[in-house]
């Protein structure tokens, strides 16, 4: 969220309740790793996410990227640009058997082939970090989630969500009552983008378009809307009975089958929704979602995270440690525990998000379990449920019509 | 067949980017100007000397205690900008934040828009000691890199737009594309091809004293330009008005008005263009470099 958009958020959402922004512990903005500890892994995928994930991976003490796979020979090329020491492949098996001594894969390739990707470095013995959601199919969904439960290594997925500093700081607050009842719930996702590829080849450009094929890509909802349902689910534990949804091409009239502009409605229990809308048509807002209780809002957005409370709402205890900013016109207080320490550091200028981007810290969060033999903080199963609802959420928007969900199909028990 | 143009303009690196893409299939042209976007846009989060989380910001807080390892890419930025300083004398510093933040200029300019502030010879000689890039260890081998003296601070604000640029242009012809002009903050551009039916880009250069006036006219294909002027930021000095481009060997704002430069790369048309402003012995500053 740029500074207009908090702006005018705040102007707009705020009305005659208190902003209080939500900064997590410094600790976790910079995350170290053991000193000395070195992993050697290899990165599959080199599209735009994978050079994403490549810029992060170089600011994470100890992590040497041996090698980079990718189908397409023009992605392959602008990722060793990055990677200029890592050895190159253009199939994953290849990769597998001839770098010794790899001992993590970073899935970063289409949804579709996650599963195959994710299940063939799992049985090479290797450590696997893969892209959310799961994956495109339901099938393919349960059985990644199954096959990262058997291994024996460290099986991750990249929720966002529940790596986010911020966020974590957000649900700390929520789980101690600090919105009291859930009222609704409300996301989105914008951004001004084609989600299409262009290669010299059609055969290339229809490998590099899977997003835009309905059968390797379970558009908006599949791609979005299930890291907003991870929010959700981890938050509340709050589990959608059922989703209706609406899907247009609105803006990118280019011959794709697939919605750039999408709303889906989640009925969760107690006769309570969540909305949900997302667009490739327009960017205002970005990423956001809103979780309104009877005594304040939380409002996440990706590097942000605000608590508004009602007037009515108790004063807790922590609101004394509370660091006042001006935005525009309005007053927010800045939760942060450790203020004195931000602020001799002069970290406070740096405004109240993450001085990282959010995968960053889901992929900091998988070398450290890795290193250090820890859990992962996003396993398979609990990629599951997300990655069902928004495979769901896109047949109802294709279909037109209520798709119920069995709540069978949100865990590897049903 | 018909020639399509295509315009993105945008703000990063705390200035505005413009492309002006040229080809025959306006669907190639934007989707390509989304890649080369991204590339601006991670250079941004790479370079900046503002963002907690970049990875030169890394560099700073930890280069000075031990070797840190970076990427092959970055690592060849450090050598242009080591082979920069030498050759123009050490008029080229990227380490000369310490003297930028002593005359009131290092501060966030989006957060602080408007005047820095005149410094004392005191804080000015004590930062001065700071300062040369000189101090920076480079290990291609093992791709480290390691300040030798306390409190060295780099700010790549000399050449980040035109290594922003040069990465831009390397997603755009990746994705097929050879006739573009780009542009950072209208003072460093870099073209490739010609627009339709024109041999050549062509660039005005301002008067530095009279925007109004066109100094100079440049043709560019395949080539980059960087115009250094003391526009922007600036101090009251006894009188007279300083820019915010400091020359290291006085320790103060330096005298030029205006240094262009053309070159292969724009990292380089920018190393060299500050170069030439910070080290400038007339008003009006050119060189073409190979």
């Amino acid at each position: 969220m740029n500074d207009l958009d908090r702006r005018e958020f705040l102007r707009g959402s705020a009305g005659g309740l208190a902003g209080l922004a939500l900064v997590p512990e410094l600790d976790r903005l910079f995350p170290k790793l053991p000193a000395g500890a070195e992993l050697r892994v290899g990165l599959v995928g080199t599209g735009a996410r994978g050079k994403e994930i490549l810029d992060e991976l170089a600011k994470i003490d100890g992590v040497i990227v041996q090698a980079i796979c990718d189908r397409d020979s023009g992605k392959l090329r602008s990722g060793g640009r990055r990677a200029k020491d890592a050895a190159r492949h253009d199939n994953v098996e290849q990769m597998l058997e001839q770098e010794a001594g790899l001992q993590a894969v970073f899935v970063a390739t289409s949804t579709d082939q996650h599963r195959a990707v994710a299940e063939a470095a799992l049985a090479a013995g290797k450590h696997v970090w893969c892209e959310a959601p799961l994956a495109h199919t339901l099938d393919d969904a349960r059985a990644l989630a199954a096959s990262g439960g058997a291994a024996g290594t460290v099986f991750a997925v990249g929720s966002e969500a529940r790596s986010n500093p911020t966020y974590q700081r957000a649900r700390a607050i929520f789980k101690s009552g600090g919105v009291r009842d859930l009222v609704s719930v409300r996301g989105g996702w914008f951004q001004k983008a084609t989600w299409r590829a262009v290669a010299p080849s059609d055969e290339r450009e229809r490998l590099l378009n899977w997003r835009l094929d309905p059968a390797r890509c379970a558009g908006l909802p599949g791609e979005v809307a299930s890291h907003a349902l991870d929010a959700l689910l981890w938050f509340t534990g709050e589990r959608p009975e059922s989703v209706t949804g609406r899907g247009a091409i609105l803006l990118h009239k280019d011959g794709r089958e697939v919605a750039d502009t999408v709303a889906l409605d989640f009925a969760l229990p107690d006769e309570r929704r969540m909305g949900f809308e997302a667009s490739l048509a327009n960017s205002f807002e970005g990423e956001h979602l809103v979780l309104r209780g009877t005594h304040g809002t939380i409002k996440l957005a990706s590097t942000h995270a605000w608590l508004f409370k009602e007037s009515d709402a108790v004063t807790q205890g922590w609101e004394v440690y509370a660091h006042r900013e001006q935005f525009f016109k309005d007053e927010g207080i800045t939760l942060i525990s450790n203020a004195t320490q931000l602020a001799d550091q002069g970290k406070l200028k740096e405004g109240m998000g993450l001085p990282n981007p959010p995968v960053y810290y889901t992929l900091h969060d998988f070398v450290a379990a890795v290193l250090e033999g820890g859990e992962p903080v996003c396993s398979g199963v609990d990629a599951l449920a997300p990655t069902v609802l928004g495979i769901l959420a896109d047949q109802a928007i294709r279909s037109r019509q209520t798709v119920a969900v069995d709540p069978a199909q949100l865990s590897l028990e049903g | 067949m018909a020639t399509e143009t295509h315009r993105l303009a945008f703000r990063a690196m705390r200035t505005d980017f413009e492309f002006v893409l040229c080809g025959a299939d306006s669907r190639r042209l934007r989707v390509a100007a989304e890649e080369a976007r991204a590339e601006i846009e991670a250079t941004d989060r790479e370079l900046s000397a503002f963002s907690l989380g970049s990875l030169l910001n890394k560099v700073n807080r930890e280069a000075g205690e031990r070797p840190v390892k970076v990427p092959g890419r970055l690592l060849e930025l450090f050598v242009l900008c080591r082979r920069v300083y030498r050759d123009s004398g050490g008029a080229f510093d990227p380490s000369v934040a310490p003297l930028m933040e002593a005359w009131g200029f290092r501060e966030d300019p989006e957060r602080t828009p408007g005047a820095g502030t005149s410094s004392d010879a005191a804080s000015v000689a004590e930062q001065r000691s700071a300062v040369g890039l000189d101090a920076l260890e480079l290990d291609p081998a093992a791709g480290t890199v390691r300040f030798r003296r306390p409190g060295l601070q780099l700010d790549l604000g000399g050449v980040g737009k035109g290594v922003a640029l040069d990465r831009a242009a390397e997603a755009l012809r990746d994705a097929g594309l050879g006739h573009f002009l780009l542009h950072g903050g209208s003072s460093t551009f870099l073209a490739f091809g010609a627009p339709p039916h024109q041999p050549a880009w062509r660039v005005g250069v301002r008067h530095p004293r009279d925007p109004e006036r066109v100094l100079a006219s440049v043709e560019l294909r395949d080539r980059a330009l960087s115009v250094s002027g003391q526009h922007g930021r600036t101090i009251l000095a006894d009188g007279a008005r300083l820019g915010h481009v400091i020359d290291p060997a006085r320790g103060a704002p330096a005298a030029g008005e205006l240094a262009v430069v053309t070159a292969s790369t724009a990292a380089a048309a920018d190393a060299w263009s500050t170069a030439l402003l910070a080290g400038a012995a007339a008003p009006v500053s050119w060189k073409a470099c190979a």
